[in-house]
């Protein structure tokens, strides 16, 4: 897989105007690939605003560095800048100016001119649709108004990557909705490369293909949402709708014996599950297993061979929140 | 340079954007400026000069030459003879009479422009025909023709001429008369009281003759009361509003810091010579169409501006250039708008006065003046004076734009060093 970003050893020392020393980010190491989605999750003030500000040259790391399409943003900041994309926490625009004045500026800072600026100007105000609010002043925006224009900026160049810092903050249910779906879409359709922070768990979760897990200025995790779950050793759950009449005590021994990581069965009758709700004739059987996907088959070849049929089946993997909580001891929202 | 460019217009675009700052880059100063030109050309613009007359001799003759002076021109006010209510005399203490070192001193002081002194017998030698010198003490250009000096001569050139036409009179008369006892001239009254009365009549017909030299103006009276007045207030208001405005920068640097604009100039690819230059641009643009609009207006109305717009563009641009600089040098150091805001206005209002821009540092103490020099606006204050009462050209003012543009150098130097976008 081509590496689109590399860190290496990144950290920041900040020094407090009493002279203390705050470390918020301290020797990451992480690499990002082209085309995918990476989330940095941590919760606030672990460092993620810090590394990304570092990652785009807006601040100089006191360690380390980092490398965007191979070149060092702290030897060869232009070259590097000029492959980014960056749609910073804070909506970043000029409110006395309008939409499309906000992003014509912008436009011209990345070196784009007259009619070249102007179509891509439209393009983009199509992309986030606001071509009809083009003309208005920032200030009389709603927040994910404002939000989509903050990520229209960034997308101005057509960057090949993109970093977004927690832009789904403050705004409501729907707007959110929307800048996810926009998040995945750049990636599918454009094929971009994706690095998106957040303290969000549900974020993460529903958009990386990656997560890295940051706490305390210290990547703890790193690795698809599968890998980081299997990392904690935490069991998956395995809901299966299965045709009752077929289960014995005999069954669930020997599914306990030949499954191998399987730890534990539950059935519930016909009736009982909630699971199979409309479908009275079903019983509900839970399996708890460390790699639940690869006791999947085997499950499922044993309770052929008995007879019992099987409707449907669910697996759910511990969640990211559960990786940071057995990592830390403490809950992301903390 | 596009990008500097394209920063600086986008700055000018949003400050314009803004009711508000119409109003306080157009209309507050060309408000303050009116009020200012036309209030002090009454004040200072009023076409007079002070002479100060030390009367050592006391006596009728010298109060008649004192009467004489005061009658020859409209221009001279002779002080403290004529002093009234408003104190046009610069008096210290409301003195009724002056010694000689008092004159002196308020000369040096330029508490007035020059003293003429009547001395102890003056009286005495005018009646006996005798020579009196009268002592003129100015810090005028001895090698320059002067026009008070001038008028003083003039009035004693008709006193001095009636003292000696009345005793040619007293000698035709003596001849004809004679002088032997009987004759009315023997009698001594009779022949003082005669004197007297041909002195006056002397006096009369040469006071009837038409003056060969009357001061009307001195050299830099030549202008009129409004040019007087708003000769001061356009540069004066130009350099405080200059300084609102510009100063004012420092709080709009840390409002786009804290709106994140800033940062994201910083992650585009430019260097951050360019984000610098563009932003000093756009304070220094500022700067320059504040003055504009002051001097425009100055223009409009016909204010005489001096005969060397080139020079007077080349000071305000080092004003202007120099306080940018100052802007730059602050900026890094401010906590937060609010204190940028607050330091900027204290600056302006105390470097303003402190420089001239209220009123000419001409009519302050010497150690006010030197203070003064602290502010670039004295500097600033002196060019324009310079170009605009003087006449001056370039070559007059190099100073004070040499001093103004180290200035600038040093100050841009700091502000260029701490300029900081992202931490
Ligand atoms: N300019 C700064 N000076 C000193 N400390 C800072 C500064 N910026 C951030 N920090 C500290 O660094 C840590 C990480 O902050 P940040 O990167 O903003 O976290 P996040 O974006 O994950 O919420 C926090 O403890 C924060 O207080
Ligand atoms: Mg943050």
């Amino acid at each position: 897989m081509d590496t689109m970003v590399k860190l290496r050893d990144l950290s920041k020392t900040y020094r407090r105007s009493d002279g203390s020393a705050v470390e918020a980010v301290k020797q990451i190491n992480l690499e990002i690939y082209k085309g995918e989605i990476f989330s940095l999750l941590g919760p606030n003030g672990a460092g993620k605003t810090t590394t990304i500000s570092m990652m785009s040259g807006l601040i100089a790391p006191t360690g380390g560095d980092a490398f965007i399409g191979g070149h060092s943003i702290t030897k060869e900041p232009m070259a590097a800048k000029r492959l980014m994309g960056f749609i910073p926490q804070e909506v970043a625009l000029y409110p006395e100016l309008s939409a499309r004045r906000n992003l014509l500026f912008f436009g011209k800072m990345y070196g784009m001119h007259g009619s070249d600026l102007n179509k891509r100007v439209d393009e983009v105000l199509a992309f986030i649709d606001l071509t009809d609010r083009q003309k208005d002043k920032i200030s009389t925006f709603s927040g994910g108004m404002k939000r989509r224009v903050n990520i229209g900026v960034g997308l101005l160049h057509r960057p090949e990557l993109l970093f977004m810092d927690e832009p789904t903050v403050g705004i409501d249910p729907q707007n959110r909705r929307r800048v996810l779906d926009t998040v995945k879409q750049l990636r599918d359709e454009y094929g971009m490369t994706i690095l998106y922070t957040t303290h969000m768990m549900e974020e993460a979760q529903e958009l990386s293909d990656r997560v890295g897990i940051i706490d305390h200025g210290e990547l703890i995790a790193l690795g698809t949402q599968g890998e980081l779950t299997q990392q904690v050793r935490e069991e998956d759950q395995i809901d299966f709708a299965i045709d009752g009449r077929g289960w014995s005590s005999e069954l669930e021994a020997r599914l306990l014996q030949e499954v191998p990581g399987l730890t534990r069965v539950a059935y519930a009758p016909p009736g009982h599950g909630d699971d199979s709700a409309g479908e009275e004739s079903l019983a509900a059987l839970t399996a708890f297993a460390a790699r639940g996907r690869q006791a999947l088959p085997d499950i499922i070849r044993i309770l052929n061979d008995a007879g019992v049929e099987v409707h449907s089946v669910k697996v759910r993997e511990p969640d990211l929140e559960a990786v940071f909580l057995a990592l830390t001891g403490r809950a992301l929202r903390d | 340079m596009r990008a500097i460019i394209d920063i600086a217009l986008n700055d000018l675009r949003i400050f314009f954007s803004q009711r508000g700052n119409w109003i306080s880059l157009i209309v507050l100063p060309l408000a303050f400026t009116a009020f200012l030109g036309w209030a002090m050309g009454r004040e200072f613009g009023s076409t007079q000069v002070r002479l100060d007359v030390a009367d050592l001799d006391g006596g009728p003759a010298a109060a008649g030459l004192i009467n004489r002076l005061a009658a020859s021109s409209d221009v001279i006010i002779l002080c403290p003879h004529e002093n009234d209510a408003d104190n046009v005399c610069h008096l210290d203490n409301g003195e009724t009479a002056l010694t000689t070192e008092q004159g002196i001193n308020r000369v040096q002081r330029g508490r007035s422009d020059a003293l003429l002194v009547i001395p102890a017998g003056y009286g005495q030698a005018v009646q006996t025909g005798a020579s009196a010198q009268l002592d003129y003490y100015s810090l005028e250009d001895p090698t320059q023709p002067s026009p008070i000096l001038q008028t003083v001569n003039a009035v004693l050139q008709k006193v001095n001429s009636a003292v000696v036409a009345q005793q040619m009179d007293m000698a035709m008369l003596e001849a004809l008369v004679g002088t032997d006892a009987g004759s009315p001239l023997a009698d001594e009254k009779t022949r003082t009281a005669m004197a007297a009365s041909l002195q006056e009549d002397a006096q009369r017909l040469l006071d009837s003759q038409p003056d060969l030299v009357i001061f009307k103006s001195t050299a830099p009276m030549e202008t009129s009361s409004l040019d007087q007045g708003f000769g001061q207030a356009i540069p004066g208001m130009g350099t405080l509003f200059v300084m609102f405005t510009v100063l004012g920068g420092m709080v709009t640097l840390l409002r786009e810091r804290r709106q994140w604009t800033l940062q994201r100039l910083a992650v585009a690819p430019l260097r951050r010579s360019q984000i610098l230059g563009g932003k000093v641009l756009s304070y220094f643009s500022l700067g320059m169409i504040q003055f504009l609009v002051l001097f425009g207006m100055g223009a409009v109305m016909g204010v005489n501006l001096g005969g060397a717009p080139l020079a007077l563009l080349a000071v305000m641009t080092a004003f202007v250039l120099c306080v940018t600089a100052l802007t730059f040098a602050l900026a890094p150091r401010m906590k937060s708008e609010q204190q940028a805001g607050g330091l900027s206005r204290l600056l302006a209002l105390t470097l303003a006065p402190l420089g001239g821009a209220w009123w000419p540092l001409s009519i302050t103490p010497p150690f006010m003046q030197t203070i003064g020099h602290l502010s670039p606006v004295a500097w600033a204050m002196d060019g324009f004076q310079t170009l605009i009462y003087n006449g001056g050209g370039l070559p007059d003012v190099l100073t004070e734009i040499g001093v103004l543009l180290a200035a600038a150098g040093v100050l841009f130097a700091i502000g260029a060093a701490t300029f900081r976008v992202g931490e």
